[in-house]
């Protein structure tokens, strides 16, 4: 079986059971501004200073690690010009009105994910005007301690549901979906590429791994998983 | 002197020191004094529920009747803190089930409480009373119905901000027709709740002082309400809403009628859902008011709250959104003489407010209002001058809270840093115990915050500094300090470890996304045994021997007399 499930990860995340084809993944220098672990792409002059080089990070941890790229920015691979072009682009403000970007910088502002949360719903009833009887979004359901979404896989008539609480990471996330969906589905020999998108809050569809793990835990509504090209 | 009175004689003295900190240097006095106060103390504190085992607290205070414990870090509140990181009331209840200790008093915040507990808690304790929980999480409406239904001298139910699974029982309805001390009772932050008997409680506790209702109860419902419960002093309201047809002008005429008899309410909170137009019903009891929170308000203008503000000639504590705007800032500092305490929160958290508060509103504030000594304000930016002019205005601030949005901003019309202003605000306020900085930050600021903060307990720093020296002059100069908590700023191994022995002298220190590396927290861990260094580690690196040379995304470190707690996730390595 030859699954990947590629994400906008940092080179150095596990690999094992994952990269199930050696052979089609070709070492490269992986780009700085992917590193989301650092709490989201802070993209102030001041912090660019702050963040340690990819080499300094990953330098020393290289050898033997095979490297994942994110197979799905849709131009191609992306290469340093072009993202230090997004950097510069913005230098000048954090705050974006771009709703992608919303929720860049995990925890920042510093307000109380409840309050966020009163705030956020009573905004919803404005748009909506009056009064609306809040009966939650019928993908996302579950309390504090259970998130379950569904997820759908192209291509398949059932769509699944899994619990987000039970992971800490995309990987985490990405290796359970392969293992789900690897029964139901038959592979080519040459092995296929998956993407995983999720639908955040606004109804928009994204591409899974761009942001923090915990700002796309608060706003995924469901999963999808599309093919690529073999 | 003192030895020659019998125990009792200083037992009754020490009656009359009743904050913890009075109470813990009479401890250390003499080993009588520490004999006698620890036989006789009945409230204990615990900032960090990991620095001490709940044996031990048995042990040395067997008389404890109210306990209040700490878990989860601060940060914690905005998301920096993985789900399952710790924090579990369990363990306590269960150690002082077993014991004899006649618990009657337990206040948590940031710890995971779980239906189990709220049931043992509810049974082991006959003269349980009071129950406050801040920021819990893990818990459903079942676990508060064991509460309910056996607590029968329960007189306070105080849940702020929870994260409550609530289940389709009606837990309210397990308060027995026998429940009549309630003094206090706040559900603000569930999603439903049984009316008909949240009346019925109402109606049968005569005693009740402080009710704080959610978006379920609506209009119709506090006003029979209020009609039992003129005595209140403390209300959060529901939803607020009326439509504008004939049939709900009759209810709103009640709502108004009844109101005007509500004279003792001087704490007015809630609104979570509400309509300008009913607004004015309120207007009789504004000119008692002592606190008003609108926080949650959105739906009410700058120009209705400026209407409303006007007529709060007593406020002294007022928590606000941003929509309030600079103008109606400068109506509240010309208003609320008497204003301690403000808070302004960002209506748009993401977004760029066309009502947003800026250095003006402050500045009003400042100039009208010299009794402030609190503060807490979200806004677009801010600048040296007027900080400087506040920091002149004000020089009794306790809590100093500023923040800017843009995390890196600087004075606007000089593009200058904010070091001069929030030095002329440690050097101005001597009395301040609390500070949060924003905006644009060199090392500057915190030579100043190390030379002039002498009360400091404890500072937030975020995307600030340049070098180790900043955070250096803080840890050499606050000898009061508490708690700190960084993140996002470029301090390292250096300044870690220049003075590892003030860490004993602190409660905790948080460092996120700065430069200490994995070596220098394991040098830290190996000094200082009494300090618990815990390691947060999200990324799944588990299978890799990471480097020294790696730096440490979330580093949480406290101290402690019981070592490194058993009850660690997977993702927290505790350093030896």
């Amino acid at each position: 079986m030859e699954l990947q499930l590629a994400l906008a990860l940092p080179v150095h995340s596990s690999v094992k059971g994952f990269d199930l084809n050696d052979g089609g993944i070709e070492s490269k220098e992986p780009v700085a501004s992917q590193l989301w672990s650092y709490g989201g792409s802070l993209e102030s002059k001041k912090c660019l200073k702050n963040k340690r080089s990819s080499e300094e990070a990953f330098g020393k941890m290289g050898g033997g690690v095979p490297q994942i790229f994110p197979l799905m920015v849709w131009s191609g691979q992306p290469n340093e010009e072009d993202d230090r072009k997004g950097q510069n682009r913005k230098t000048s403000s954090i705050v974006n009105k771009n709703e992608v970007e919303e929720n860049h910088v995990v925890g920042w502002p510093p307000i109380k994910s409840w309050m966020k949360k009163q705030l956020h719903q009573q905004q919803q009833q404005q748009h909506q005007g009056g009064r609306v009887k809040n009966d939650g979004v019928a993908e996302r359901s579950g309390g504090r301690n259970s998130l379950y979404v569904k997820v759908k896989m192209e291509g398949q008539a059932i769509a699944r549901k899994i619990d987000l609480r039970l992971f800490h990471s995309y990987q985490a996330l990405t290796n359970t979906l392969i293992s789900m969906f690897e029964k139901e589905q038959k592979f080519d020999k040459n092995g296929v590429n998956y993407t995983l998108t999720y639908q955040d809050k606004e109804g928009d569809w994204l591409l899974a791994g761009d942001v923090p793990w915990q700002t796309f835990i608060e706003s995924v509504q469901r999963l999808g998983i599309l093919r690529n090209g073999g | 002197m003192m030895n020659y009175f019998p125990d009792e004689v200083l037992e009754h003295v020490f009656d009359f020191v009743t904050s913890h900190r009075d109470r813990n240097a009479v401890s250390l006095v003499c080993k009588l004094w520490y004999r006698v106060e620890r036989y006789s103390r009945q409230r204990v504190f615990i900032g960090n529920c990991y620095a001490i085992s709940p044996e031990r607290l048995i042990a040395r205070f067997p008389g404890v009747k109210s306990l209040t414990l700490k878990g989860k870090p601060h940060f914690a509140d905005f998301n920096l803190v993985p789900q399952d990181w710790g924090g579990y009331v369990q363990p306590w209840i269960e150690a002082l089930a077993r014991s004899r200790i006649g618990l009657e008093e337990l206040r948590l915040k940031r710890m995971v409480v779980s239906d189990e507990s709220l049931d043992v808690l509810s049974r082991s304790f006959t003269n349980f009373k009071s129950l406050v929980l801040v920021s819990c999480e893990g818990f459903t409406t079942d676990g508060l119905a064991a509460i309910a239904a056996n607590c029968r001298f329960l007189r306070e139910l105080d849940l702020q901000e929870n994260e409550i699974e609530e289940k389709k029982n009606h837990w309210l309805g397990c308060f027995p027709d026998s429940c009549t001390s309630l003094v206090s009772l706040n559900f603000a932050c569930l999603k439903e709740i049984n009316l008909a008997a949240l009346e019925r409680l109402v109606a049968r506790n005569p005693n009740l002082k402080s009710l704080k209702l959610n978006r379920a109860v609506p209009l119709e419902a506090l006003q029979r309400i209020l009609m039992r419960a003129p005595q209140l002093v403390d209300l959060g309201t529901g939803s607020f809403v009326l439509d504008r047809d004939s049939d709900d002008s009759e209810t709103y005429r009640k709502l108004r009628t009844t109101i005007l008899k509500c004279r003792s309410i001087r704490n007015l909170s809630g609104f979570l859902e509400v309509a300008p137009h009913c607004l004015p019903a309120i207007y009789p009891i504004c000119v008692n008011l002592t606190y008003l929170n609108l926080s949650y308000a959105a739906g009410i203008h700058g120009s209705e709250l400026i209407k409303l503000i006007r007529l709060c000639g007593k406020l002294q504590r007022l928590w606000i959104l941003d929509c309030i705007g600079d103008k109606g800032l400068e109506i509240v500092a010309s208003t609320c003489k008497d204003l301690q305490e403000l808070r302004v929160f960002p209506s748009d958290p993401f977004g760029a407010g066309h009502d947003a508060v800026t250095e003006t509103g402050l500045v009003a504030i400042s100039s009208g209002c010299p009794k402030l000594n609190s503060l807490l304000y979200f806004c677009q930016q801010m600048t040296n001058a007027a900080l400087i002019a506040v920091a002149k205005n004000c020089p009794n601030f306790i809590r100093f809270r500023l923040c800017i949005l843009d995390p890196t901003k600087p004075d606007p019309v000089t593009m200058q840093p904010l070091d001069e202003g929030f030095g002329a605000i440690v050097q101005s306020s001597k009395r301040l115990r609390r500070l949060s900085l924003s905006g644009l930050l060199t090392d500057r600021v915190f030579l100043y915050i190390g030379m002039y903060a002498e009360q400091l307990e404890m500072l937030s720093i975020a995307f600030a500094g340049e070098s180790d020296k900043g955070m250096l002059y803080v840890l050499n100069g606050c000898k009061k300090l508490r708690k700190l908590e960084i993140r996002d700023s470029p301090f390292g191994d250096m300044a870690l470890l220049r003075d590892v022995g003030k860490y004993e002298t602190m409660r905790s220190l948080w460092m996120s996304s700065c430069d200490v590396t994995l070596g220098g927290c394991k040098t830290l861990a190996k000094k200082m045994p009494r300090l618990n260094v815990e390691i947060i580690n999200e990324n799944d690196q588990m299978e890799f021997a990471p480097e020294d040379s790696q730096k440490v995304e979330k580093m949480y470190l406290y101290r402690t007399l019981v070592g490194p707690r058993k009850d660690a996730p997977e993702f927290v390595w505790t350093l030896v």
